[in-house]
């Protein structure tokens, strides 16, 4: 076992690695000038050559990426041509405001779905099963950011019961964990939390059904298990797996934000990302994707020793 | 891997896998147990519907889905002329539904049958062929994999531009890796499994083995799996036009159309909101279907 | 929905804390705005976000040497003197200026306003050897100041200004250049800690920390700076000009860039004041009492003309008749009213706008007979393509007023043909000319533009001097008596007479028609009827100073 995560852990790195180059591809084969954050199109030919030269745009590719790289390890991302400020500040910053509402939507999701799930999989193929599995199913079938902008026009704009957007009142720097602000994290948590629940019940159900179908299964009833002591089997052999895709599911939502955080503008890395994306802002766009993938990397490659961790019957590659 | 079957949607050890070569008369068993289910039946008839009435709706369109008329335009639903009222620029809901329905059932399949395709070529080939070719083509695929996928979609999208064609592309390379691992992952295990090793033992080649023992057995699942993808890529596409990648106006989407009506919701909140509901049921249909293929394949005790 | 008892206590709960704030423990203005700018435009003296910064960023807590008069609605803005009380160019050498210093203006920090202040100022975006030289502020200044070259102080109080060339459009440049101090930029830089040796380096910080501690001469000072979540300013008491000192207490900037939200923000009752909102959500908005203020910019939706060889507007009649076959009205209405109809670059009443003899109207007769004249029928359409967007800022509605005017235009014998693309590649493709492949053997180009200076407004467009790739005559217009005027202009500077050579100018456009002149954009915002005092003038800007709450 040891060996396997010592092998797992050495695999990420070059993950990693190919994770920045592709970043680093992604960004830069967009068609655009680099600098069309700070250069109105009207400006003349040299005021733009000038520029480029300025800020280390007209050396080569390979040259750009290396020194992107080495800075990068240094914890030193760049600075966004927009606004000048410091990526690496602003991106984790962002992580931290994303991960509220992705937490609290995680969460929402987790216990929800797998609420339906396990009905569902205990009573499965019945007309409980289909119920339970329709209401989970219903928020993935809808763009989500959509059904947040309803729930806005309903809650905000009619009801006036929760604010329309933000992240606090006096914003994220002044955050308190009072209802003044957790007012503010309903809705785009709410919103966010279809997705992972869709996903967990699905994933509950199919894990239940399959536990419930098993020999031993049978064999324990057989022995005289009562139904309660079947319940806690079922769940001490779900509860690995689900956690697992809980955990997946809060990495993916950290990093595919990008929607609901333009519908409620909450400053989040989907908001960076979409501001970095809308100017061309290169090192701000190339950091916040690093950033996210590698926080997704590193998410997968702990949920993957935490499983072998706690079940190492589960079958390896 | 094990985070393979944390990540997908269905769980590895949940996909029907045989414990004996699949014959003949197994699909027929299979193709008998979906028609008694109802819901699945249900959501096939649903989505024959909505395909014929997108393959068919140049001709029976009631009127032009581009025609823009200015002083109609948001008339509400059941409008003389109009029964679905009409969007932002005056043109009908109703033909722009049906028109729509080509190009989102369109951006819907073609990304998932592609990568269908191509993941599951990478994947089987990786699963069979095990050891260094494995290792070397499903580092590879992790890389892409190690992005979320709609920020994969959108970075991609946002590199490309704008556009259907690049919307697809940028699509199918989200689906390919989930696709190739599912298939990898199903292949190692039919690899492992008794009659291959038979088959092996015997002295049949690769490719033989492959095509007579492992398609088989394999393609099932992979195909279960994709199915439940092309709701996903649906509202991806859906996704991208609201960041004004993906397709572009005039053409009827009904993704895109979700979008360009979204501030018409404060005056024409059903005729807004209709573009989603087609999204909904084909969602839906899709994935009912999905799960039906999945139980009437699965291996009753 | 039966209410339950937990959520009736919230719903209660919330309804008396939300009479309490409302009440106010002491009566604080507070006037919260929401932009449609993804991010808070720069606060460091030069706005990003193009005049949405300016608006929000730039005016209120900055002043510049000269400003616009924000004052009237119902007169075009033209430019009064701001920090500068007069100035002249010298009788021998036009290419010198004395600008003439305000007497006892401070910096929100205390520090006083002077001519080295105002050299300084220049030396941040045009002299690179300067401590305080800043990249990132070049692009977006020095392309509105395109001549200016140095500066340099007489005494405390006055200014020499040099240009490249005789320029008298100088004055008008100079709203773009705004004073931020010197003091504060300099304590920030001895901030900077001394492990940063790189000289470049050192100023980047001392600008980024000059931008969350900013110190200008403007009505409001910053006192909070959230980044990309919200900027706070504090009225200025002891501003210079007494009849624009802010009685607002506090004004809030909050960038939402989803048309809906902001929408819904105001409908919460979360802001007080919205830009561009939700055209299909007016109603809605008005109905809630809310006022929506619009009025005609100096902006110009066109579709501009190619005279590439082989174009098929090269023949003045048929440039006529497509100008007399937009039905300007229809598409107002189609606009919900939010619209100008452009009968020229500037309207009746601009200082610019001169007699042009060809009076732009609805007449699609005339424009048929023109047609005919210029041999084309219904059987013989002229075929033209344009190349569009399908959004972008200022281009207000692209797809339906393009397609209506496809249908206008269909009926006086012009079939047109649209080729959609993305919209930074559109404006990209403005620089590079109809000639170009990025053009794709388009013959027009519709592409929105601001007209508040005689550079941007018009010589870009048909100066021979402004063909690709230098600026934006995409078309490649010219015109030798064009030019002349031109020159002449330039080379003018008694105001009166050079505004009115700028009047002969826009005449001889408008009797050229290197356009398809269709639409002024009116700016439209929502904003609570609290506030009050609010004058929308002629212009991109707004002056938040002379607004008062209730």
């Amino acid at each position: 076992m040891i060996s396997y995560l010592i092998r797992r852990v050495l695999y990420a790195m070059p993950i990693m690695l190919g994770v920045a180059f592709l970043c680093f591809m992604l960004v830069h084969i967009a068609p655009g000038d680099p600098l069309v954050a700070i250069l109105p199109p009207d400006a003349s030919v040299d005021l733009q050559k000038q520029l480029m030269e300025l800020y280390g745009f007209n050396r080569s590719y390979p040259e750009q990426f290396f020194s992107w790289v080495w800075r990068a390890m240094h914890g030193d991302l760049g600075s966004s041509i927009a606004t000048g400020r410091p990526v690496a500040q602003e991106v984790f910053k962002a992580v931290g405001n994303t991960f509220m509402i992705a937490a609290l939507a995680t969460l929402i999701g987790f216990f929800f779905g797998s609420l339906f799930g396990f009905v569902a999989g205990y009573f499965r193929n019945s007309w409980v099963d289909k119920i339970a599995s329709f209401i989970s199913v219903v928020g993935v079938s809808v763009p989500h950011y959509w059904l947040g902008m309803v729930l806005v026009i309903i809650f905000s704009s009619q009801l006036m019961w929760l604010p329309a957007t933000g992240a606090g009142p006096d914003g994220s720097a002044a955050w308190i964990w009072d209802f003044e602000h957790v007012k503010y994290l309903i809705m785009p948590a709410v919103t966010m939390s279809f997705i992972p629940m869709g996903i967990i019940a699905r994933t509950v159900r199919a894990l239940v059904a399959d536990i419930l179908s098993q020999e031993f299964v049978i064999g324990l009833k057989a022995r005289g298990l009562g139904e309660f002591g079947v319940f806690r089997h079922v769940v001490k052999n779900c509860a690995p797996t689900a956690m697992a895709v809980m955990g997946l599911q809060l990495g993916y939502l950290l990093g595919g934000s990008i929607l609901i955080e333009t519908v409620f503008s909450w400053p989040g890395t989907g908001f960076l990302l979409n501001q970095a994306i809308f100017q061309r802002d290169l090192p701000l766009l190339q950091g916040t994707i690093l950033v996210l993938a590698l926080f997704f990397v590193s998410l997968n490659l702990l949920v993957d020793i935490l499983q072998t961790v706690f079940d190492p019957r589960i079958e390896r590659a | 891997m094990s985070t393979l079957q944390a990540t997908a949607a269905t769980p590895v050890s949940a996909l029907p896998l045989p414990a004996f070569k699949r014959s003949r008369g197994h699909w027929a068993n299979v193709a008998a147990r979906i028609v008694r289910n109802p819901l699945a039946m249900i959501a096939a008839v649903i989505l024959l519907a909505l395909i014929g009435i997108a393959v068919f709706a140049p001709w029976i369109m009631p009127a032009d889905p581009f025609a823009t008329s200015m002083f109609t335009r948001l008339k509400p639903i059941g409008t003389p002329g109009h029964l679905f009222g009409t969007d932002e620029l005056g043109r009908d809901l109703l033909s722009r539904l049906m028109l729509g329905g080509r190009l989102s059932l369109f951006m819907g399949i073609t990304p998932v049958l592609t990568a269908f395709v191509i993941g599951s070529g990478i994947g089987i080939l990786a699963g069979y062929a095990g050891g260094f070719i494995n290792t070397a083509i499903m580092r590879t695929i992790d890389v892409l994999y190690a992005f979320p996928s709609v920020l994969l979609a959108i970075a991609l999208s946002g590199a490309l531009g704008a556009g259907i064609v690049n919307a697809l592309t940028s699509l199918t390379i989200v689906f390919i890796p989930q696709i190739a691992r599912i298939a990898e992952s199903v292949t190692t295990q039919v690899r492992r499994s008794d009659y291959v090793d038979a088959a092996r033992a015997s002295g049949a080649g690769a490719f033989t083995i492959v095509r007579a023992h492992v398609l088989g057995n394999v393609l099932g699942p992979i195909f279960v799996y994709s199915t439940s993808l092309i709701s996903v890529s649906m509202i991806l596409a859906s996704g991208l036009s609201f960041l004004g990648l993906g397709v572009k106006p005039p053409e009827p989407e009904w993704g895109l159309m979700l979008n360009t009506l979204r501030t018409a919701i404060y005056t024409q909140p059903w005729v807004a909101a209709l573009p989603g509901a087609f999204i909904f049921i084909t969602s839906i249909s899709f994935n009912m279907l999905s799960d039906g293929l999945r139980s009437a394949m699965e291996v009753k005790q | 929905m039966k209410l339950t008892k937990p959520s009736a206590i919230t719903l209660a709960c919330t309804l008396a804390f939300g009479l309490l704030t409302s009440v106010g423990v002491h009566a604080e203005k507070v006037l919260r705005i929401a932009m449609t700018a993804g991010d808070i435009p720069r606060t460091l003296g030069q706005p990003d976000q193009g005049f949405e910064g300016n608006r929000f960023t730039g005016i209120p807590m900055y002043d510049s040497l000269t400003q616009w008069d924000l004052s009237k609605a119902d007169k075009a803005s033209e430019v009064i003197p701001d920090l500068a009380v007069s100035w002249a160019v010298d009788a021998k050498d036009k290419t010198k200026w004395i600008f003439k210093l305000r007497p006892g203006v401070k910096f929100h920090d205390g520090s006083a306003f002077n001519a080295d202040a105002v050299v300084w100022n220049v030396a941040k975006v045009l002299d690179k050897d300067a401590p305080n030289f800043d990249p990132s502020q070049v692009g977006v200044t020095a392309s509105r100041m395109p001549t200016l070259r140095t500066a340099k102080k007489i005494d405390d109080l006055t200014v020499e200004l040099t240009t490249s060339e005789p320029d008298s459009f100088l004055p008008i440049n100079l709203t773009n250049l705004f004073m931020a101090s010197p003091l504060q930029w300099a304590k920030k830089l001895a901030a900077v800690p001394g492990s940063v040796t790189d000289k470049a380096e050192r100023a980047k910080q001392a600008w980024a920390a000059f931008a969350a501690d900013a110190s200008g001469t403007g009505p409001f000072k910053m006192t909070k700076f959230v980044p990309r979540e919200r900027l706070e300013l504090a009225r200025n008491p002891e501003y210079w000009d007494a009849k624009r000192r802010p009685q607002i207490d506090k004004v809030v900037m909050l960038p939402l860039p989803e048309a809906n939200s902001r929408t819904a923000a105001l409908l919460s009752g979360q802001v007080d004041w919205i830009e561009a909102p939700a055209p299909d959500a007016l109603d809605t908005i008005k109905a809630r009492g809310f006022k929506v203020y619009s009025n005609p910019q100096p902006h110009v939706w066109p579709w501009q003309l190619s005279f590439a060889p082989g174009s098929p507007w090269l023949d003045k009649r048929v440039r006529y008749a497509a100008n007399l076959c937009v039905n300007r009205p229809a598409m107002k209405q189609l606009l919900g009213g939010l619209m100008g109809e452009a009968t020229g670059t500037v309207e009746p009443g601009h200082p610019w706008r001169g007699n042009p003899s060809f009076h732009i109207k609805y007449d699609p007769d005339g424009a048929r007979k023109l047609m005919t004249e210029a041999g084309y029928s219904a059987a013989k359409p002229l075929k033209v393509k344009v190349q569009i967007s399908a959004s972008g800022s200022g281009q207000m509605q692209p797809l339906p007023m393009n397609e209506f005017m496809q249908q206008n235009l269909k009926a006086c014998f012009i079939d047109v043909q649209f080729d959609v693309i993305e919209w930074n590649t559109l404006y990209t493709n403005w620089r590079i000319g109809a000639k170009d492949p990025s053009a794709h053997g388009s013959d027009a180009v519709n592409i929105s533009f601001a007209a508040m200076d005689p550079f941007f407004a018009m010589v870009r467009f048909v100066s021979s001097k402004a063909a690709p790739p230098v600026s934006n005559n995409w078309g490649f217009y010219s015109n030798p008596e064009v030019d002349a005027i031109i020159a002449k202009a330039r080379t003018t500077f008694d105001a009166r007479q050079r505004d009115a050579l700028l009047a002969q100018l826009h005449a001889k456009i408008v009797d050229e028609a290197p356009f398809v002149w269709v639409a002024h954009d009116t700016g439209p915002r929502a904003i609570s009827a609290k506030v009050k005092g609010v004058v929308q003038p002629q212009s991109w800007f707004i002056d938040i100073a002379t607004m008062t709450m209730d």
